[in-house]
């Protein structure tokens, strides 16, 4: 029985010093020191990774869009991610995107072996090219699945 | 796991039918099991080459997804002395299916990109062929481009045309380098006889204008155009300068030479 959440809370890339973890159970409100190590205490852990790892990705992918500007983020309208589309990404992205394309589905860490280039890098480039559109990424348990969605992407 | 080999040309007419097809079949004849595919949906050639019988299922089928690529691939070993495992998928030739390929949207071709890729699990993983070798319509087009994508190593050939001189080694250094391709040349029908007798001169020139290695030098055969594309040479003319050419690329190809 899941008896607790865990909720992280991240409110403007200016404001990381403002990032809290605040474990609660499913009344809302906050755990006692005793809950937390008398009952479950491995969940309630496993849950702070998780989510700790979701807060990774978005702070990833706020250094990415820092770095590279805003520009290459806006979705083109209805643009799947076909080999013009491919053609026309800049470099770092497109490598990344021919990885998924020949992969068809995978983990930041698959798509990171293929490329030699690091885990945090790709999860980043991946995480942007979700937020343009071109991928979609689904959740199993602790793994981030990236793919591209061919038979409804661009279906608008 | 097998290869998917896409033979392409900036240009037409560089003679790419004629080596996907003369490749496929030296490839069957060296004993691996082979499917030649007929990319060029705008000038279908491999029905008339291949003298097939008709077909219900043509790749166009696939690539709309209305059929299953099993019920496309036709079994052409009869073509292939002592081999039992060379294929064909054929581009349907009729007008309205040429007019309807070229009509298909940015949509479609994403599918059918996600088609090619997907050859990979269903021919070479599962039923374990060797090679794909990818026949494809000239230039920079969607379904050459989806091919290129899709394979392994892209078979370039070219003739010394200045013009396709020109539009290939812009083609290498814009499009082939953005998709990190393994890529191979072939000089097709030269005429210099001079360059013939030196082909290591030949090879530094070709990589020095084009900056990929080349895969073979094939010398302009009268015999080969006059076979009006009736032929197919390395099965049916074994002692031919041209079919001995054909098969020193493919052991190149096969022993993985290029990089």
């Amino acid at each position: 029985m899941n008896n607790y959440q865990c909720v992280v809370r991240l409110n403007k890339p200016s404001m990381f010093s403002s990032t809290k973890v605040h474990i609660k159970n499913t009344r809302g409100k906050p755990l006692t020191r005793e809950e937390i190590f008398n009952k479950k205490p491995l969940h309630v852990l496993e849950k702070i990774r998780e989510n700790l790892e979701r807060l990774n990705e978005k702070m990833e992918i706020m250094i990415e869009i820092q770095k590279h500007g805003n520009k290459e983020l806006q979705p083109l309208s209805d643009a799947p991610l076909d080999v013009m589309t491919l053609l026309s990404m800049p470099d770092h992205l497109r490598k990344t995107a021919m990885t998924i394309c020949r992969c068809g589905r995978a983990t930041a860490d698959e798509v990171a072996q293929q490329t030699s280039r690091a885990r945090a890098v790709e999860s980043a480039y991946l995480n942007q090219l979700v937020i343009m559109g071109y991928l979609k990424k689904e959740r199993q348990g602790r793994k981030a699945y990236f793919y591209a969605d061919r038979d409804n992407q661009g279906d608008h | 796991m097998g290869k998917i080999v896409a033979v392409h040309s900036y240009k037409g007419g560089t003679g790419k039918t004629s080596l996907s097809v003369n490749l496929a079949a030296t490839l069957a004849k060296h004993g691996k099991k082979v499917c030649l595919f007929d990319l060029d949906f705008r000038a279908p050639s491999l029905f008339a080459v291949l003298k097939s019988e008709n077909s219900d299922c043509w790749l166009n089928d696939y690539l709309n997804g209305t059929c299953s690529i099993d019920k496309v691939l036709i079994n052409v070993s009869d073509r292939i002395q002592g081999n039992e495992n060379f294929y064909v998928a054929l581009a349907n030739p009729a007008t309205e299916a040429i007019r309807d390929m070229s009509a298909k949207d940015r949509k479609w071709e994403m599918r059918a990109l996600g088609k090619l890729l997907s050859l990979r699990n269903s021919l070479l993983r599962d039923q374990k062929f060797d090679y794909l070798i990818f026949d494809t319509s000239p230039g920079l087009q969607y379904s050459s481009i989806n091919a290129i994508v899709t394979a392994d190593l892209v078979v370039v050939a070219t003739t010394s045309d200045s013009s396709d001189v020109n539009g290939t080694s812009r083609m290498l250094k814009e499009l082939y380098s953005l998709f990190e391709k393994k890529t191979g040349l072939v000089l097709n029908k030269v005429l210099d006889t001079a360059l013939l007798s030196n082909k290591t001169e030949m090879k530094a020139r070709v990589k020095n204008i084009y900056q990929v290695p080349m895969l073979g030098l094939v010398p302009c055969f009268c015999e080969v155009l006059r076979a009006e594309g009736n032929l197919i040479f390395a099965q049916e003319k074994p002692n031919h300068p041209f079919t001995k050419i054909l098969n020193d690329i493919a052991k190149k190809i096969d022993s993985n030479e290029v990089n």
